[in-house]
């Protein structure tokens, strides 16, 4: 596990990724805790690694239809997709990250397009080789980095958030939800060793907690209630921390927020 | 009949698959149940259980492990490969990932 060494002044910085089954809760968590930190005065650079939409919904920004990362890709003479000349993690985020409210900054990968992955598979590529890159530059060591990985252990096998100190586990309490997240702390803990925390999503009672606990023998970070106004936010296509910003849901992303920013964590 | 479910994760199409898998072999239909997700649940929709679901064989993994290197039918691949789920479903897992694999 690499762990840059505090800086002046970067005391503030958190580098984080959710991780989940589909349909777990990982986007909207992403988004939300992105916004937060933003508004408690932390640099964010939000990563969108899902090749669906999601992570720009959650935060309230709007995506341009063309990836913006395609200009900054080009193939070498060996037929491989590559950065540019000149272009690194730093450039790449000061031209290519779209803007979301509170100040967060938003680097894409590319999107499915109606023919598939092919006319923007420039993005996709650098957008990874970037993400393997980000831990480098002394332009961004004071950011805060929160990642949105793609459903499923997939993206974990392949340690796609090389720059994640701590890996956010989003759990439902269902047992599709459970044993995915357990398939993803055991590929996790293979090519490096990260510190995981569990949050538990959607959570209707107690019995939910406990049931999700018990299964990893662990207690939560955070548990996100269930919670409609969250629903309708995501049935509205809008930010929950816009549209429900007094919602419990919310309220327990501050809390998570809290928690990460304490910096008391164990590993 | 041959019937593909798709959606974003978290729709329900694990749900949907393993119960229209369910209700057609309980039509009298012979029910192939084919879960070609790379994190596979289908198991636990048709009934199997989550903890038997997730020590399946995968097709893939059985290859590897040298377990069929030379199965030459499709049949066989189902007869070997298959687990039986409830009202006489034949579950087939095609692939899991489930270790670091530096693509």
């Amino acid at each position: 596990m690499t762990v840059c060494p505090p800086l002046p002044g970067s005391d503030r910085r958190l580098r984080v990724a959710v991780a989940g089954k589909g349909g777990a809760g990982k986007s909207t968590l992403a988004g939300t805790l992105a916004r937060v930190l933003a508004r408690r005065g932390h640099r964010v650079l939000a990563l969108d690694s899902d090749t669906l939409p999601g992570l720009a919904l959650s935060l309230g920004a709007t995506a341009p239809a063309e990836p913006p990362l395609l200009a900054a890709a080009e193939k070498g003479e060996d037929g491989r997709w590559r950065l540019k000349k000149g272009i690194g993690p730093a450039r790449a985020v000061q031209r290519y990250a779209i803007d979301a409210p509170d100040g967060v900054r938003l680097l894409q990968s590319g999107k499915h397009t109606d023919t598939g992955l092919a006319p923007v598979m420039g993005a996709v590529n650098v957008f990874y080789k970037l993400v393997a890159r980000l831990n480098e530059p002394a332009g961004l060591r004071e950011w805060t980095f929160v990642g949105d990985l793609s459903a499923g252990p997939r993206q974990i096998a392949y340690d796609w958030a090389p720059y994640a100190e701590r890996i956010l586990l989003v759990v439902e309490p269902t047992w599709q939800s459970m044993l995915t997240a357990r398939r993803i702390v055991r590929i996790a803990a293979t090519p490096r060793a990260v510190a995981m925390s569990l949050v538990v999503n959607k959570a209707s009672g107690q019995p939910d907690v406990e049931l999700v606990e018990d299964f990893f023998g662990m207690s939560a970070l955070a548990v996100v209630p269930a919670d409609d106004a969250l629903r309708d936010a995501e049935r509205s296509g809008l930010a929950p921390i816009d549209m429900a910003p007094h919602s419990p849901a919310v309220a327990a992303i501050e809390q998570l927020a809290d928690a990460l920013a304490a910096g008391s964590l164990q590993a | 009949m041959k019937i593909v479910v798709a959606g974003k994760g978290g729709v329900g199409k694990t749900t949907v698959a393993g119960t229209v898998a369910r209700a057609l072999a309980r039509d009298g239909h012979r029910v192939l149940a084919l879960d070609a997700d790379a994190n596979p649940m289908l198991g636990i929709s048709l009934g199997v259980g989550p903890e038997e679901t997730d020590a399946l064989v995968a097709v893939r993994q059985g290859l590897e492990d040298g377990n069929s290197e030379h199965e030459p039918t499709i049949e066989g691949f189902v007869e070997r490969f298959g687990t039986d789920a409830p009202d006489g479903v034949r579950l087939v897992v095609a692939s899991r990932i489930d270790q670091f694999d530096p693509g």
